[in-house]
């Protein structure tokens, strides 16, 4: 493999992960700049390489720098490649830090790629992400996003399908409470026929936190025999949290498989008295309902021991506990 | 008998939902060792009569009172009353997908012991007790890692529903409609379970539609409900007239 990145930089211990995951090599990129190597940081992998580990790339936003900031990543898997990122951003400080970060992803000719996007700030921070995903024949994109904490999280998410029988599967979990906002937008492109793509976002939406999700799925002419799917579904734990979505379709071939979907509810109220009557407390109950909510788009973490992380670290979430530890971020990965 | 004894009292109980009154005054003694059944016709209120006490919420108790083992049953929250030792088996058990039967039910055993003041179970006891539990209902291993109830069969939720009983070994269990849409094997192992649950300190009320269940779960009392009150008490023989007669000689 290639070593066309750098890891493990020396940084001091407050952004060192405890306990790395097994199996990953880890990135720091502290205020937009890569730690030990060049900046914008970009990876690439060439035909046929296979990253054995998972490389864990850790965005950090630091109180000596906090001005707005852009920061680019650009990711090419070549033909036949396979590999996997997880991408964290934080914030170290309760600072208002704005970040607009572009990231684009060139997957070629059968090769797969697969991203972990966990997003775990402060209530005053601002974050816009725009991904670009290009995907030749054959290719195979996975993403599934965690926005688990932010004051504003917007992730836009255009998905071209170039190449015929490429593959997307897009998932996401977004957790709101006191002001946040939290937006997804995604344009997800079926240019050439045999495509097929998933989307499932889903929201938990508590005090005055809101949620926007607008995706759209757009089938050209000629893209015949494309699947694609799509899902938005939210819960909403108070009553002036709000969710706004915008599910769209719009297709100009004729033989197709496409849906769309959106929900809103509330947490089921026999559920809980069922919980109840064996005796978990109503509390808990409720806790339970929405790591249950949740499940379906943890799910899709491929990573095992990634997966039962962010299932702590969403249950965590769920019970407020970020908002009482100011740099539990320190503790996150 | 002692009025000490007495673990389940319910003294003029009238329970209303949305204005309309569905139990009219229901008395009730329940012993320690005891199986009541209930019977009636549909929309008599037998499901509504063990709701309120279980503590659903969606009833209103107008009058009477309920006393489980001398306290106050009405004014304890749901999950309390389960603490407390009070068990419903529900007719039509909930689907929870997402959520384990395994982390349900472990949940639900760790906040009863935290009541108790006992240390949570570990792992190997954990599974220990629930193998031993589920062999009580013939479930296999299979169920515990699906969600609640999730994709089971009729009979498969309800033999989950003793399965509970038989983790959190209530000292009263209320049983509503245990026995509907089971066919004959699936009663019997129904009725096998909750039968080995037995013993001279706790208690069970049965809520049943039909005499069949109670071939199997023999009662030392049963009681028919009728508008919203029990019109007779009697012995076991009343089921079999029951079955014989119908409900239409007790009502008239």
């Amino acid at each position: 493999m290639k070593q066309n990145y750098i890891y493990a930089p020396n940084l001091t211990s407050e952004f060192k992960c405890k306990v790395p995951l097994q199996g990953t090599r880890q990135l720091f990129i502290v205020n937009g700049r890569v730690q030990g190597g060049r900046s914008p940081f970009s990876l690439r992998l060439e035909e046929g390489e296979a990253m054995e580990e998972i490389l864990q790339i850790i965005s950090v936003r630091h109180k000596s720098y906090k001005e707005e900031l852009s920061t680019q990543q650009d990711f090419h898997f070549g033909k036949g490649s396979v590999g996997r990122i997880i991408q964290c951003s934080h914030t170290f400080s309760p600072d208002r830090f704005v970040t607009t970060e572009k990231v684009t992803i060139t997957v070629e000719r059968d090769a797969s790629a697969e991203f972990c996007i966990m997003q775990n700030e402060h209530n005053n921070a601002e974050h816009n992400t725009s991904y670009e995903a290009n995907l030749a024949e054959g290719a195979s994109l996975n993403m599934v996003f965690l926005s688990l904490h932010g004051g504003i999280i917007r992730n836009e998410i255009v998905v071209n399908l170039n190449g015929s029988h490429a593959q997307c599967d897009l998932a996401g979990l977004y957790l709101t409470d006191s002001r946040q906002l939290m937006d997804n937008n995604i344009h997800l492109n079926h240019l050439v026929p045999y495509c097929t793509s998933s989307q499932l976002f889903k929201g938990i939406l508590d005090d005055e936190g809101v949620a926007r999700f607008y995706g759209l799925i757009k089938v050209a002419p000629d893209a015949q025999k494309t699947e694609a799917y799509q899902a938005n579904h939210n819960l909403l734990i108070s009553d002036k949290a709000k969710a706004h979505t915008k599910p769209q379709l719009e297709i100009y071939a004729d033989d197709v498989k496409c849906s769309h979907g959106a929900t809103m509810g509330r947490l089921n109220e026999d559920e809980l008295f069922y919980m109840r009557t064996r005796g978990i407390p109503a509390a808990e109950a409720r806790i339970l309902q929405q790591k249950a909510f949740a499940h379906e788009v943890l799910e899709k973490i491929s990573n095992t021991q990634l997966r039962e992380r962010m299932l702590n670290l969403v249950e965590r979430r769920l019970r407020g506990e970020f908002s009482h530890c100011k740099n539990c971020t320190n503790h996150c990965c | 008998m002692n009025n000490d004894n007495i673990m389940l009292k319910i003294s003029g109980l009238k329970v209303s939902i949305d204005d309309r009154e569905i139990l009219t005054g229901v008395n009730l003694e329940v012993r320690p060792g005891e199986v009541h059944a209930i019977m009636g016709p549909n929309g008599s209120g037998k499901s509504t009569l063990s709701a309120v006490l279980a503590g659903n919420e969606n009833f209103k108790v107008t009058e009477g009172e309920v006393l489980f083992e001398g306290e106050d049953l009405l004014k304890l929250s749901p999950e309390e009353r389960s603490w407390a030792g009070v068990f419903l088996g529900f007719q039509y058990p909930i689907e929870i997908p997402g959520v384990t039967n395994v982390n349900f039910i472990k949940t639900a055993i760790n906040e009863h012991r935290k009541r108790k003041g006992l240390p949570e179970l570990s792992a190997a006891q954990f599974l220990k007790l629930m193998r031993e539990r589920m062999a009580y209902v013939d479930m296999d291993s299979s169920f515990t890692s699906r969600g609640v109830n999730v994709g089971f069969s009729g009979g498969e939720k309800k033999r989950n529903e003793i399965f509970h009983m038989a983790m959190l070994e209530p000292k009263l269990a209320i049983l509503d409609e245990t026995d509907s849409g089971l066919d004959v094997d699936a009663l019997r192992i129904v009725a096998s379970g909750i039968n080995r649950l037995k013993t001279p300190q706790n208690a069970t009320i049965v809520i049943t539609h039909y005499q069949r269940l109670l071939d199997y779960i023999v009662p030392d009392y049963i009681h028919v409900i009728y508008k919203g009150s029990i019109i007779k008490s009697a012995g076991r023989e009343l089921a079999r007239e029951i079955e014989q007669r119908g409900y239409d000689w007790l009502i008239n």
